[in-house]
């Protein structure tokens, strides 16, 4: 439109634009040449001469083209309009004020870094009631702290404390630092973004360390894959996770990691790379020494903050819905932040993480350790001996420690005669500690204090015994609630159980997940709306407020309408001298319902029948409603990486 | 209006340009009107505007302080507009001709033609300017520059007053030795490769004068004219996929600071861009091309008087 004018008043058509606008365009002022200074000199034959290339007016173009005047301002105005490249003064925000504008340095917007669609859809995990979120922030449990600040802090602060002492020798933070940024620029080479995911099959290794803090540099996510796991189980969580990588060890003799990774390369489409961290890296992955060595060191552009997603956990779920379970900086770093006053570590700690960082506790360990500036032990495999020569050499001053790693040491008659005089804290979590194991360890400490701990891949720790409280309250129960958190018992009529009342464990505080990833069954079951999540854990609180966990809600077994609670059973039959260790769970029955079913990994040369394990049970006075009815040997006992039983693979036979 | 018969034009010229350096102006000078005529497009010469008009008086102004150029270019933006101080001593000189000699004058819209648009404007006052021989055109884009106040900002006067045109300015300031240097090194000037969009280019001869001068002023203008930027953002806001991206692009921060600006009024987006004019080292240099420099030979020229 010109002069108020429409186009049919004016005479034009769209292809008359297109016929003469790039003419018009170049006559006009949109590009002026001038040779030579002729008007200043007055030379009336170069100005004439170069009025054209001056620009002129719509009247002298409309004449020279045959258009009208109108015609010509409409297709002149059309075209400034189409050829404007409206962001192009983006490149004045970076100048001035000694800055210089540099070609080869600006990225123009459509070319500069773009979230991929899984990245923004993975944050959906972090989609946290708002009241929630603004309550968290405000009360400064959420700040702006991420992994790779705490380790940019103690690299430029203590560069050559021991961050990680494990096989391979020591690393300093300054070494831990170097090698993360290097791999974190090699990542990002390689086509990795910000927001992408990283997978990693890897044991308590310094490579893993390297992994963790390099991937979290760049802004990656970390997804960790526990090492049991095969290709039929990490396929569906690869898919899940939209990995773009995974890191795995080398080939051994029972497992070709690589092989396997590369096998899943062909069938998870998101995944484009292989990495193999410790041996020989065959042909189509790549090696992580090499993406170390041959980096650099330079500063990442766009490093993750606090809200952004940090690390991705399954914890369990059917291989179609998996529950993902997405941490941010802030959820994850303020569990550690809120509960460091129990721990107390500084920078002389030395920290052994039993449980393995493929899992949240193992994490959070490591998490814990970096936020003290302390050194992380690293125990790559568990066996009791193993254990027991770690702290006898590495002399950890802290360890956090599966009541199964403990229960195998004084099974294998270790604890006894074993040094630990080196540990001032011991912290058992992962599964129901029976107290015996819990004095145990207490008593094989001479300067130690046995502590519990309970948490969930959901919300890192939520419950802590004080370790200068009683030894009854630190290996009886599992204290009170991280501090800020809320707990609760819920009884199955949707009441708040009284104190000593068993109900299930609901929890509420900042660490808690908003969500499960991409699973709204699983997350309209677990989760209330208002915060507090649904552990699945049967808990009872006394009135001094300690709690103690009493069994899993899904573990319960019907029978005939009675409920039985397996776990003080398993309790009394794992003191057995012929059993190793005991699960009991349901086996349908057309009359009951269910029935319950003992299965049992003997010690070794030993044997034991039903008849016998009841008779135990008798003498240990368990009333008979609550003996298995059924017995099952098991060979080798299913347990998670924190060695929790999974009675969900219990079959009788 | 009385109408004045025994006016002396010589008399009446000093009047009126010692008014405008009274006022303010650095310089001031006549055009040669019938140069304008000849050489201004048609549509845009004096005469398509007022037939009567027989002189075009230019005048100069300062234009940034020094301070400016060292801050962002965002910031800068806000505090180019000194061209207002230029309007305003034309508009007073305006008025001071119809006082004392009687003789129509207006102050000349220094404003864009809204039959041509935003692009186009009434008047060349660079034009006025460089014929008053009060600058001379640079390599940067033809902006005007002077050898003893650097880069200014310029207003005019048309009147009915016949007055005794002034020359065009002996001599060209651009470009300066050091810009002849940096040319024959790198085959760019300070302006040309400071420009965030390249839009200068040229060539100097081998005297050390401007051969060529090639200026893309479209790109320019992207750097500077968000005017466009408004039915851009309003057109993609009606072609948005869903309700979230339509709020992103009408409220994304920047683009409400269009809409703020056109609420308010208040200046352009980002001003004028302005690097070519950082980097120019007669804008910056000359000898009172910013306040403290014109303060520093104030200075001088006081203890030259004195001794």
């Amino acid at each position: 439109m010109t002069r108020g004018l429409k186009r049919s008043q004016v005479g034009m058509s769209e292809e008359m634009i297109q016929t003469y606008g790039d003419t018009i365009f170049d006559l006009s002022h949109n590009l002026q040449i001038r040779r030579g200074d002729p008007v200043r000199e007055l030379d009336w034959e170069e100005i004439e001469k170069q009025k054209e290339n001056a620009g002129i007016s719509d009247i002298e173009i409309a004449r020279k083209l045959g258009l009208t005047h109108d015609q010509t301002t409409y297709i002149r105005t059309i075209m400034e309009r189409r050829r404007f490249n409206r962001h192009n003064y983006h490149r004045l925000y970076d100048l001035g004020g000694g800055k210089r504008f540099r070609t080869d340095r600006f990225v123009p917007h459509p070319e500069r870094f773009t979230f991929r669609p899984e990245a923004i859809a993975l944050r959906k995990a972090l989609d946290f009631d708002p009241r929630t979120a603004s309550k968290y922030l405000k009360l400064g449990h959420w700040n702006g702290d991420t992994v790779t600040g705490w380790l940019d802090k103690w690299a430029k602060e203590t560069p050559d404390a021991v961050a990680v002492r494990g096989p391979g020798g020591d690393i300093t933070y300054a070494e831990q630092h170097e090698r993360a940024r290097r791999l974190a620029n090699s990542l990002l080479d390689l086509g990795i973004q910000k927001g992408d995911v990283v997978a990693i099959q890897l044991p308590n290794l310094s490579e893993f360390t390297t992994v963790y803090f390099g991937v979290l540099m760049m802004g990656g996510v970390l997804s960790t894959m526990h090492m049991p796991y095969r290709a039929g189980e990490m396929k569906p969580l690869l898919e899940h996770a939209n990995a773009r990588a995974v890191v795995c060890a080398g080939a051994a003799e029972n497992y070709d990691a690589p092989a396997t990774m590369l096998g899943l390369r062909d069938e998870v489409a998101t995944l484009e790379h292989v990495i193999v961290a410790t041996g020989d890296a065959p042909g189509g992955a790549l090696s992580l020494k090499t993406l170390i060595d041959d980096s650099r060191t330079t500063e990442i552009d766009n490093p993750p903050v606090a809200s952004d997603p940090a690390i991705l956990c399954f914890t369990s779920g059917t291989s179609a819905a998996p529950k993902a379970v997405v941490h941010s900086y802030q959820t994850m770093l303020a569990n550690n932040r809120i509960a460091a006053p129990i721990y107390g570590m500084t920078q002389d700690d030395v920290v052994l993480g039993g449980p393995p960082f493929t899992h949240a506790f193992g994490l959070c360990v490591l998490n814990f350790t970096l936020m003290a500036g302390a050194t992380s032990l690293l125990m790559p495999a568990f066996t009791p001996p193993a254990l027991i020569d770690l702290i006898e050499t590495g002399k950890p001053t802290v360890a956090f420690v599966a009541p199964a790693h403990v229960a195998a040491c004084l099974k294998s008659g270790l604890l006894e005669d074993s040094d630990l005089s080196s540990i001032r804290i011991a912290t058992i979590s992962g599964s129901a500690c029976p107290p015996d194991i819990a004095y145990a360890l207490e008593n094989a400490m001479p300067n130690g204090s046995v502590g519990q701990m309970w948490g969930m891949t959901e919300c890192f720790m939520g419950l802590h015994t004080p370790f200068d409280g009683p030894a009854d309250i630190r290996c009886e129960t599992l204290g009170q609630t991280t501090p800020t958190f809320e707990a609760r018992m819920v009884l199955e009529n949707g009441d708040i159980a009284a104190d000593g009342e068993e109900g299930e464990l609901e929890i509420r505080g900042c660490s808690v997940i908003a969500g499960y990833f991409n699973n709204a069954d699983a997350n309209r079951t677990a989760f209330s709306g208002d915060g507090w999540f649904k552990t699945g854990d049967l808990a009872c609180r006394d009135a001094n407020g300690n709690v103690q966990i009493t069994g899993r809600a899904k573990d319960l077994i019907n029978r005939g309408g009675i409920k039985i609670n397996p776990v003080d059973i398993e309790a009394v039959i794992d003191r057995h001298p012929a059993v190793l260790m005991s699960a009991i769970a349901p086996v349908p029955d057309d009359v009951l319902g269910e029935r319950a079913c003992a299965y049992i990994e003997l010690q070794p040369d030993s044997n034991v029948t039903l008849e016998e394990i009841c008779a135990w049970l008798d003498d240990n006075d368990v009333a008979k409603m609550k003996w298995p009815e059924k017995l099952e040997i098991v060979a080798r006992m299913p347990l998670t990486p924190t060695r929790k039983i999974i009675k969900g693979a219990l079959k009788p036979a | 209006m009385a109408v004045k018969t025994d006016i002396d034009p010589a008399v009446a010229k000093q009047t009126i340009l010692d008014y405008c350096l009274k006022k303010g102006a650095l310089v001031a000078g006549v055009a040669d009107i019938k140069a304008i005529e000849r050489i201004a497009p048609e549509g845009h010469r004096p005469s398509d505007m007022w037939p009567r008009a027989k002189s075009v008086i230019s005048l100069g102004v300062g234009g940034q302080t020094q301070g400016a150029w060292h801050i962002p270019a965002k910031a800068l933006g806000y505090f180019g507009s000194t061209e207002v101080r230029a309007y305003t001593i034309a508009y007073g000189a305006a008025f001071l001709i119809e006082n004392k000699f009687g003789k129509r004058a207006i102050y000349c819209p220094p404003d864009m033609d809204t039959e041509a648009g935003p692009r186009v404007p009434f008047q060349s006052l660079k034009l006025h300017a460089e014929l008053a021989g009060i600058g001379a055109r640079s390599l940067a884009g033809d902006i005007l520059l002077h050898p003893e106040f650097g880069y200014m900002y310029f207003a005019s006067i048309f009147t009915e007053l016949e007055l005794e045109p002034d020359p065009p300015m002996q001599d060209n300031p651009c470009p300066t030795t050091s810009c002849v240097d940096l040319f024959r090194k790198t085959g760019q000037t300070p302006c040309m490769k400071f420009c965030p969009v390249q839009c200068l280019s040229g060539d100097i001869d081998a005297d050390g004068n401007q051969a060529e001068m090639r200026y893309d002023m479209a790109a320019c203008a992207e750097m500077t004219q968000q005017f466009e930027s408004v039915p851009g953002v309003l057109a993609d806001a009606i072609r948005a996929k869903d309700e979230e991206e339509r709020e992103d692009l009408l409220f994304d921060a920047e683009n409400k600071i269009l809409w703020y600006k056109l609420s308010v009024g208040s200046g352009g987006l980002l001003g004028q861009c302005f690097e070519c004019m950082r980097v120019c080292p007669i804008a910056n240099q000359s000898p009172q091309a910013d306040p403290i420099r014109r303060y520093e030979h104030r200075l001088q020229a006081a203890a030259g008087d004195d001794s």
